[in-house]
């Protein structure tokens, strides 16, 4: 068990950089999880974490060792990938066991940790197999125990449920869960589902264009984001975004959308929105959530307004709604029951308590 | 309908077989007459059967050294072949570096010429290093010859190896060296097979090389041993066909032992 550090890591492919000087601390037993959209350098970042790939700059440290120029084997990590890489020509139990008989284990040894991996994994009766007459959710069982026999320092995760169908992938996300409470090992997972990231990570990091965007627990991330970018990339659906002015109302403030619509802002928000009164150029976040169908009583800081519904989605416990406003396409959560319809209007109403305001320019949420 | 469908595609498969192993039935059936019943009658039964005339071909007309010879440079040609084309395939597959595409198209490229194109330079090339006429020269033209397919058909199998495979493999301790022998090597059996048979076929039937480049009767490859029944003015088409059959029973060998393996390499990637 070990941290992991990482301290201005750059990575540059020729003239291209792919990722640009990131600085990470990683406590021991953490399960931290990298996400962001493709070619944000995240999977480059962990492959550098594993000694896969050179670095061009900065250092990197696990149990407090600089490793830049330590080869992979010698990092003492484990790393699930992809498409799991199970060598087709061993057994499940030989796949497992490839790296320390390599190390010249004594077999006794090795069959412990084999059996153990497998008992952990719920595989015990795969052993003798193949890893052709495997399933995809069993071969990444398998690409697990290869990791978890090792018994590294740190483990590695590259995407490893992007080859695994919708409700595989559910199961399999509750599996790597329970492992980790099981073996405590620290843990950097790559991937660029969000909500792999939000259901995993004890802390995820957003990565953007080679930078990390913001660092913290799922929640944090969720509902306190420090970027736009952060902001839409967390949450499905994601955050809708409208463009708007925050102007003096009276004594108050009001986000005005367009000249027929306008929102006041809440007491509780007054004071941290003041300072940008008669600015353009900012964008209202909403999450869906924040926007249902409006009820007779409403409590303080949520406003109706009535829109057009041009597509409703039926989800079951409850249905999304698609309507313009300012020439942008809002989504709301409104209960099944409300009666939203396709191409009817309705009343909604936007929950201001949990607004964002948006820098347009900066993308800096404020 | 069923056995109507079925009944035709026997009558077409036993057709095509008829095609197919017709003339290896013919030949097999003339090794076992003697020139004279065959001209007498080109397709009647060996009756009687003439078996003695393989022990003939072997010890009276130097059959022995002529198979000795050609199991030699042949085995040698393609055992240097598999390892020095995969080694060289998995490297243009795997490792990313400066002109790999070039030496790959050279590589490659010499294939476009014919062998009439190259046999008197060659010629010239091994009287000058001491291997005309002898089987370590046959061997290294064979290796020549041979290793663009070689190495064209390797490579595209072993590019088709996920990288992450490989990456497993450092990370789990293995040097460049041992993750050839260990997780691509094997990974490829399909298609090394695939050449051991193509190549094995291919050099153990060449005509053309060895009757330039080998003139001494102690050198001599089976397919010039054939070529010793054929005289100037008359053909002993019975001892031809006996030693046809005779270097046709490794090929026979080769590809029962192999051809399982022929079957996944030519159709690997068929199927996901």
């Amino acid at each position: 068990m070990a941290e992991v550090t990482l301290s201005k890591i750059v990575k540059k492919y020729d003239e291209v950089e792919a990722v640009r000087g990131i600085d990470l601390d990683i406590s021991d037993h953490e399960f931290v999880v990298l996400v962001g959209p493709s070619g944000c350098g995240k999977s480059t970042t962990l492959r550098m974490i594993a000694g896969l790939e050179d670095i061009t700059g900065g250092e990197i440290l696990i149990g407090g060792d600089i490793v830049n120029d330590v080869p992979p084997k010698d990092r003492d990590i484990a790393m699930v990938f992809q498409n799991y890489a199970l060598y087709p020509h061993m057994t499940v139990a030989e796949n497992m066991s490839f790296g320390l008989r390599l190390k010249r284990f004594p077999k006794a040894e090795i069959k412990k940790r084999v059996d153990e991996a497998a008992r952990i994994l719920d595989i015990t009766e795969l052993l003798e197999r193949k890893p052709k007459a495997l399933s995809g959710g069993q071969r990444q069982r398998v690409a697990m125990g290869r990791a978890i026999v090792r018994n590294p320092k740190v483990f590695l995760f590259d995407e490893p449920l992007s080859n695994l169908d919708a409700k595989l992938r559910v199961q399999m996300r509750t599996e790597i869960k329970k492992v980790h409470q099981k073996v405590r090992t620290t843990t950097v997972y790559v991937t660029h589902d969000q909500v792999e990231a939000m259901t995993l990570a004890d802390r995820v990091v957003v990565m953007n264009h080679g930078l990390i965007e913001q660092v913290g627990p799922p929640n944090e991330l969720y509902h306190s984001p420090r970027t736009r970018f952060v902001a839409g990339f967390i949450g499905s659906p994601a955050m809708n975004f409208i463009p708007a002015r925050i102007e003096q109302n009276g004594s108050g403030l009001a986000i005005k959308l367009n000249d027929k619509l306008a929102f006041p802002v809440p007491e509780a928000r007054k004071t941290r929105y003041e300072k940008y009164a008669g600015k353009n150029d900012m964008l209202l976040g909403l999450r869906p959530e924040h926007i249902t169908e409006a009820h007779g009583h409403m409590e303080p800081g949520k406003i109706p307004f009535d829109a057009n519904l041009e597509v409703t989605e039926p989800m079951g416990m409850e249905t999304l709604v698609y309507f313009p406003l300012n020439g942008t396409q809002i989504c709301g959560r409104v209960n099944p029951k409300a009666g939203a319809q396709d191409g009817a209007p309705m009343q909604l109403a936007a929950d201001l308590n949990n607004m964002h305001l948006i820098d347009a320019a900066s993308g800096r949420v404020l | 309908m069923a056995i109507v469908r079925r009944s035709l595609l026997l009558i077409a498969l036993a057709l095509y077989t008829s095609f197919a192993a017709g003339p290896f039935v013919w030949a097999a059936m003339m090794s076992l007459r003697t020139t004279t019943e065959i001209h007498r009658n080109h397709f009647a039964f060996p009756n009687p059967a003439h078996w003695d005339k393989f022990s003939d071909a072997w010890f009276k007309s130097n059959y022995a050294v002529y198979f000795a010879n050609s199991v030699q440079v042949v085995v040698v040609a393609v055992l240097i072949l598999t390892v020095v084309g995969a080694m060289a395939a998995h490297c243009l597959a795997r490792y990313k570096f400066r002109f790999n595409r070039v030496i790959y198209f050279i590589l490659f490229s010499t294939i476009i010429f014919p062998p009439q194109i190259t046999i008197i330079s060659l010629f010239q090339i091994l009287v000058q290093y001491g291997l005309y006429n002898s089987k370590l020269g046959l061997t290294l033209v064979y290796v020549a010859i041979q290793l663009p397919l070689t190495i064209y058909i390797l490579e595209s199998f072993f590019a088709r190896i996920p990288a992450d495979l490989f990456d497993a493999a450092r990370m789990d301790g293995y040097s460049d060296w041992e993750i050839f022998w260990r997780v691509a090597l094997p990974i490829a059996l399909p298609a090394v097979a695939t050449t051991v048979i193509l190549n094995f076929i291919l050099l153990w039937n060449e005509f053309l090389y060895a009757v330039v480049l080998i003139t001494e009767e102690a050198n001599r490859t089976l397919p010039l041993g054939i070529q010793r029944f054929l005289g100037d003015t008359q053909e002993d088409v019975g001892m031809i066909a006996t030693g046809l059959m005779i270097a046709i029973i490794p090929v026979i060998v080769v590809y029962a032992f192999f051809s399982e393996r022929l079957i996944q390499g030519m159709t690997a990637g068929a199927v996901k």
